[in-house]
């Protein structure tokens, strides 16, 4: 049982599969390894490199938005759209086209693509003990699918997006009848494909993983013994898979009402923009769900690794997520409170997204109580994780300040919801994804990284983030409106703090890349289990980086009545 | 991959066809944004869209080749064919999504009609809400005054038949295969795809005679693009069956192993049960009391 | 272990130095240059209540009432219905503006009182167990880890608690929703917001007014008094009587806009096709700020919303000025007009 994975050893015909790339751990050629894989590490692989660039252009977008709203006036903005300081409608019409790429680009092309088709990638198979991916094939079309849709995006910057300037300035939700008769040009088209095909990619992605959990467990691997994080990727996928093909007939319509004459969301025709929303919201509430329960699968796999405790409560933990999937997809219209719903179904929204503050609890409190009577120790994954509790209970709150449909009436549109999504998003999920990414970067790349930078960026991080999102709570319940590129004198102060912030966070971002180059360049050799006995799932029996085929032979998970640790019986 | 493999999954070699589809599926989206505005692009669009629809036509072919030269390999091993079942079972549940987002809308416009004019002679639809004049949200009907619609218990009861006709064939056809009887499945086969036929001329038909045009009111909209995709799916569906009728005739499909088969009946009759809702709700229900045409 | 520890602290340390000799400059600079604002700002205040200037300026804006006198645009009351500034007050800065309407008061209670506090509470909770655990069951205090997974008792008090807290919550909640709901009545003074890309028009059809209202350049702001409130200020005002029922409806004509004032708890989405219709009671004469709150193109940010609110005898002086008419008062003239609008719509 207090075994350690380091003496766990292999069925003799699983090691022959060793670093040493001996015969039959024939890698393929660069071209076939790359661009046409089957590999499920390498295509996660590809998704986590994919999602830090895609990372840094929408970070480097919110960074031009930050400078501009330093200050009150208009800036940058004209510089970019090519036109005059006094043309603020082409500066506006930019501005607009930032805020939509820079949304679009962290949710689909960053948060996404790491979360699941990095980590999930990568490690769903590993924890649960299987040699690949249930649809190998597929797994790539998924990838290159995610990465024609980001180019499509990229076109939509190119192309005129109205009579004003180029690119799609509609906002990430693409409400119609903005995104249609208010957006005639080709700009808006592109956006849209671009969501077709990601979403394609995603849905596909979906069936892949849902498949690989339920048929592919290693013997004795019940589903109530399987790692938390394969829980969260299992119940995210099934958002997916239901919420994405909602979003997929919602933009369809934008397009044939902006190309083919019908009136969906044209008043002109009987159409309802509102029905718009409701189709967006039915998916893009999942969507938010989707972004965040890999990082709670992920925080949950720290903690314990760190605590070198199980997780206290597994079951609780599990259909906590399997609730807020759930309930998730009955709370769509709270963003919708402002659009002229009648009272009653005010009501029920508010009271519905209440709820689900309930499990959102559970985990939090479990999370905390898996640490309680634990030993831990505060390496790099560890501190990232309990920032991301914190934070992530920041933005959990204001979120049921929003949820209360009479107080949405002011905060509807102001920064104070950009600051709770922020919360949720920039904090929540991006530093699940930094924990998740120095716990398994060592797996990875079979280097270790720095624990010194490692701590370095998590504080600079730390700091800038809640510099950058605290003062707009401030900005939003005072008045001001969101996706506004100017503003009143009486904005200033905070907006210039906000600013400071961004600043501060992008130098801890250096400190990331430099720590990424150290570790590549003069890491030291990782070994199988850098972590402890903490670290009890599947993948630390491996070596790091694991075989390009790992468990030829499957391991077989003998029933310990114990579902919190993951290793075959020791042999 | 040789090796000591001691498990029954299917570890696949590189493959160059996702990245050919996924160019492909990108080539044909912007061709079709290029051929949204004729004025600026003119007939490239055309080239484009072909060319990223010949890439995608190519890549489920040559897609589906490798998968059935796997299967012919014995690489579809009992847990592997399992996974394709799970895999279509969930991909069906994703398609059953997308039409509820087309019956969300259709159910949003009939239920909370705006009052509409309708010129048949035209053929145009006016807005009768004067919002920006008046002070009151009127009320309308889902299908405006003087619009006709389909007679629901024409074509299109025929056509629920063909559709129900041909869940039965394809049930014959498994039936023969589950039986060994080789020319029972063809026949079956033939049979369903002959009825998949009939139902998407019928349909054509059907859009070639319809007193309303495509677009320019909530029902139209609603009809053509729930009902369109549902003929497309239909299509996809004729094809998938005809690929299996000729696999059988080069004797692929055993009694104990035809997932292809199988995944091609599930979807018939997937598109069969949507089409029994677009029947009951879309034609019956949604067009009631209106005028027949 | 308690390498990481001592790292862990360090980098802490490091950092909130380092990170302090960077911002307080930034900072400093920031609150220098706001000062340098707020100089301006006090002179151009100066300027604004000499006698005279206001009505100068503002009607230099409003441009046509010049002619017929009367009605002079309110000169804003600092601090009332608009944002304040750092500068002016730090802690209003920070929170909501004052409130001036009853259903505006009730949410403000409701969110200072219950709202804030227990969302600061919990977070503060878990800040505080978060400490706790670190300082407590760190590999140091704590090197053999307990093996305890379950705890019934705890598990359904962190399950029930919660669930009783945003009980609480829900009360005040629903009650906020029913009051926001009430139907306006009969008599109730229609005023209908149309959203414009990129402008808003305000027609009153009991009264046979409608204006356009566009927001005013900054020099123009400068000029009626309003620099401070430049982006929030318009030329026409949506000019409303105070302490009376408004049936407030909004709809647009191209996009979705909308209709916002924050101190007046006060949203409604402006979307074509639909008519929202909301009753809104402003407590006391003033001048309210608002502006445009659904992304909807260019100028999304540059269509600002004034909302005057006036002594009823003044506001029908500005209605008759405007060249309409006052129901009741000539009950001929309305059922004329009345006859005619029939006429037009049908
Ligand atoms: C990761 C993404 C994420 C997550 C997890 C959440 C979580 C939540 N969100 Fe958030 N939300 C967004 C992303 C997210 N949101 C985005 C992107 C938008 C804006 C979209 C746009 O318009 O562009 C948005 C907007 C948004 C709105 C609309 C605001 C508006 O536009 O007017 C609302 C309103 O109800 C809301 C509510 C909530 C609630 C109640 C939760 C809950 O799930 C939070 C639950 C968590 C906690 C409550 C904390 C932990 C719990 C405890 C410690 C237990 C004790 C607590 C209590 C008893 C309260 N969100
Ligand atoms: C995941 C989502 C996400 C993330 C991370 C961010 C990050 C940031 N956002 Fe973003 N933002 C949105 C989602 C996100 N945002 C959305 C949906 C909107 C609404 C758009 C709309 O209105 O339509 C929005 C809008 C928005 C606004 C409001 C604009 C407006 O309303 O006018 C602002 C303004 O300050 C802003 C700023 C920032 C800043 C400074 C950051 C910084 O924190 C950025 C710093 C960069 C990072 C933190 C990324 C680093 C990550 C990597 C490099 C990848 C790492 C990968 C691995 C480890 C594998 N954002
Ligand atoms: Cu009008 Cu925003
Ligand atoms: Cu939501």
């Amino acid at each position: 049982m207090a075994t350690t994975a380091d003496n766990f050893v292999p069925a003799p015909a699983a090691q022959t599969g060793g670093p040493v790339d001996d015969h039959h751990d024939h890698k393929p050629s660069f071209f076939a390894r790359w661009f046409m894989s089957t590999n499920h590490k390498d295509i996660g692989s590809l998704y986590l490199m994919f999602a830090i660039v895609a990372g840094i252009i929408g970070g480097a977008m919110s960074g031009v938005m930050r400078m501009e709203l330093m200050e009150p006036g208009i800036q940058y903005l004209w510089w970019f759209a090519g036109s005059s300081p006094e043309d603020i409608s082409a500066a506006g019409h930019m501005w607009n086209v930032f805020i939509t790429g820079h949304g679009l680009i962290m949710v689909f092309f960053m948060v996404m693509p790491a979360m699941i088709g990095g980590f999930g990638n990568w490690f769903v198979p590993l924890m649960i003990g299987a040699p690949d991916m249930a649809f190998p094939r597929m797994n790539n079309i998924s990838f290159w699918l995610t990465v024609v849709g980001f180019l499509s995006l990229l076109f939509s910057l190119f192309v005129p997006g109205n009579s004003i300037g180029n690119g799609a300035g509609v906002g990430w939700t693409v409400y119609a009848p903005l995104s249609t008769t208010g957006a005639p040009g080709p700009a808006v088209d592109f956006a849209i494909f671009s969501l077709h095909l990601a979403g394609a990619g995603s849905i596909l992605g979906a069936t892949n993983f849902i498949t690989t959990i339920f048929n592919m467990r290693a013997p004795g691997m019940t589903l109530h013994k399987m790692p938390l994080f394969v829980w969260s990727v299992l119940v995210t996928a099934f958002l997916l898979l239901l919420a994405l093909p909602v979003l997929a007939a919602a933009i369809t319509m934008l397009l044939t009402d902006r190309n083919f004459g019908t009136t969906f969301f044209d008043p002109a025709g009987g159409g309802d923009p509102v029905l718009y929303q409701h189709l967006f919201w039915f998916f893009g509430h999942p969507e938010v769900y989707i972004m965040i329960l890999p990082g709670f699968g992920m925080i949950s796999q720290i903690i314990a690794t760190f605590s070198r405790k199980p997780v206290f409560g597994y079951l609780g933990m599990a259909y906590a997520m399997v609730a807020i999937g759930v309930v998730g997809f009955i709370v769509w219209a709270h963003h919708m409170y402002t659009v002229g719903l009648d009272v009653n179904t005010k009501m029920y929204f508010t009271a519905a997204t209440m709820v689900i503050a309930v499990p959102t609890g559970v985990k939090i409190f479990s999370w905390i109580a898996t640490m309680w009577g634990g030993s831990m120790e505060l390496k790099s994954p560890m501190v990232w994780a309990l920032g991301f509790i914190f934070l992530f209970t920041v933005g959990g709150v204001t979120g049921v300040v929003l949820a209360n449909g009479g107080i949405d009436d002011n905060l509807h549109d102001t920064y104070y919801v950009v600051a709770h999504f922020h919360y949720v998003l920039s904090m929540g999920a991006v530093f699940s994804l930094f924990a998740g990414f120095y716990y398994w970067f060592p797996k990875m790349s079979g280097k270790m990284h720095s624990e010194l930078l490692s701590h370095l960026h998590f504080w600079v991080f730390f700091i800038g983030v809640n510099v950058i999102f605290f003062p707009q709570h401030f900005l939003g319940m005072n008045g001001m409106p969101r996706r506004y590129p100017d503003y009143p004198e009486a904005f200033a102060f905070w907006n210039y703090i906000s600013s400071i912030g961004y600043m501060i966070m992008a130098a801890s971002m250096l400190i990331f890349f430099v720590n990424i180059a150290y570790a590549f360049l003069a890491g030291k050799k990782a070994a199988n289990n850098p972590w402890g006995e903490g670290a009890t799932t599947l993948e630390w029996t491996l070596t790091s980086p694991p075989p390009f085929h790992q468990f030829e032979t499957l391991p077989v998970i003998e029933d310990h009545h114990d579902y919190h640790d993951h290793r075959p019986a020791t042999a | 991959m040789a090796g000591n493999v001691n498990h029954d999954y299917h570890i696949l070699e590189p493959d160059i066809w996702p990245l050919v589809g996924s160019f492909s599926a990108l080539t044909f989206t912007s061709g079709m944004v290029l051929s949204f505005y004729p004025e600026q692009f003119g007939a490239a669009s055309n080239i484009v869209i072909w060319a990223g629809l010949a890439g995608l036509i190519a890549t489920f072919f040559f897609w589906f080749r490798n998968v059935t030269m796997e299967a012919q390999a014995g690489d579809h091993t009992p847990v592997v064919q399992l996974h394709m079942r799970y895999g279509m079972i969930l991909f069906i549940a994703s398609e059953v999504m997308f039409f509820v987002g087309w019956f969300w809308s259709f159910f949003d416009f009939a239920l909370f009609p705006d009052p509409l004019a309708y010129d048949a002679a035209a053929g145009t639809t006016t807005a009768l809400n004067t919002l920006v004049g008046g002070t009151e949200m009127p009320k309308g009907e889902f299908i405006p005054q003087g619009m006709e619609v389909l007679d629901p218990f024409s074509l299109p009861l025929l056509n629920t038949l063909i559709l129900l006709c041909s869940g039965t064939t394809v049930t014959w056809a498994h039936h023969s295969l589950i039986h060994g009887d080789r020319e029972g499945l063809k026949q079956g086969l033939w049979a369903t795809i002959a009825l998949g036929a009939l139902f998407s001329g019928v349909q054509a038909y059907e859009y070639g005679v319809a007193p309303f045009g495509f677009g320019g009111n909530t029902y139209s909209s609603a009809f053509y693009m729930a009902t369109g995709f549902h003929g497309f799916h239909v299509l996809i569906g004729t094809i998938f069956l005809a690929v299996c009728l000729y696999r059988a005739y080069i004797g692929h499909f055993t009694s104990r192993q035809h997932f292809g088969f199988e995944a091609a009946a599930w979807y018939w009759h997937f598109v069969d049960v949507v089409w029994l809702f677009l029947f009951i709700a879309v034609y019956v229900w949604g067009g009631w009391g209106a005028q027949y045409h | 272990m308690r390498l990481a520890i001592d790292r862990f602290h360090l980098g802490f340390l490091a950092l909130v130095a380092v990170l302090f000799t960077l911002a307080l400059p930034q900072v400093v600079a920031a609150q220098e240059l706001s000062r340098d604002e707020v100089l301006t700002e006090a002179a151009q205040e100066i300027e604004a209540l000499t006698p005279g200037t206001p009505a100068e300026g503002a009607n230099a804006a409003a441009g046509a009432t010049e002619a017929t006198g009367g009605y002079v645009p309110m000169a804003p009351t600092p601090g009332k219905g608009m944002p304040t500034s750092y500068e002016d007050d730090a802690l209003a800065s920070m929170t909501f503006q004052d409130q001036y309407s009853q259903d505006g008061l009730y949410a403000l209670w409701m969110h200072d009182y219950i709202l804030l506090p227990v969302i600061t509470a919990i977070s503060l909770f878990v800040l505080g167990l978060l400490f706790y655990v670190i300082f407590k069951f760190n590999r140091r205090s704590n090197p053999n880890p307990s093996r305890t997974t379950h705890n019934t008792m705890i598990e359904v008090v962190w399950t029930v608690v919660p669930v009783i807290i945003l009980v609480i919550i829900a009360v005040p909640s629903i009650t906020l929703l029913a009051r926001q709901y009430e139907e306006p009545p009969e008599d109730a003074i229609t005023v209908k917001a149309v959203g414009y890309q990129w402008y808003w028009g305000y027609e009153y059809p009991d009264h046979d007014v409608e204006i356009i209202s566009n927001m005013l350049t900054k020099e123009q702001a400068i000029a009626s008094g309003e620099g401070d409130q430049y982006q929030m200020a318009v030329d026409n005002r949506m000019v409303v009587p105070a302490g009376v029922p408004i049936r407030l409806q909004t709809t647009a004509a191209d996009v979705i806009h909308a209709f916002a004032i924050p101190s007046l708890w006060f949203k409604q989405d402006a979307v074509p096709g639909r008519l929202n219709e909301r009753m809104l009671v402003i407590d006391e004469p003033g001048v309210y700020y608002g502006q445009c709150s659904e992304l909807c193109g260019a100028l999304h940010g540059f269509m600002p919303i004034t909302v005057e609110a006036l002594p009823m005898e003044e506001f029908e002086a500005w209605v008759v000025e405007q060249g309409g008419t006052i129901p009741g008062a000539e009950v001929a003239a309305d059922t004329e007009a009345e006859a005619t609008e029939e006429a037009a719509a049908a």
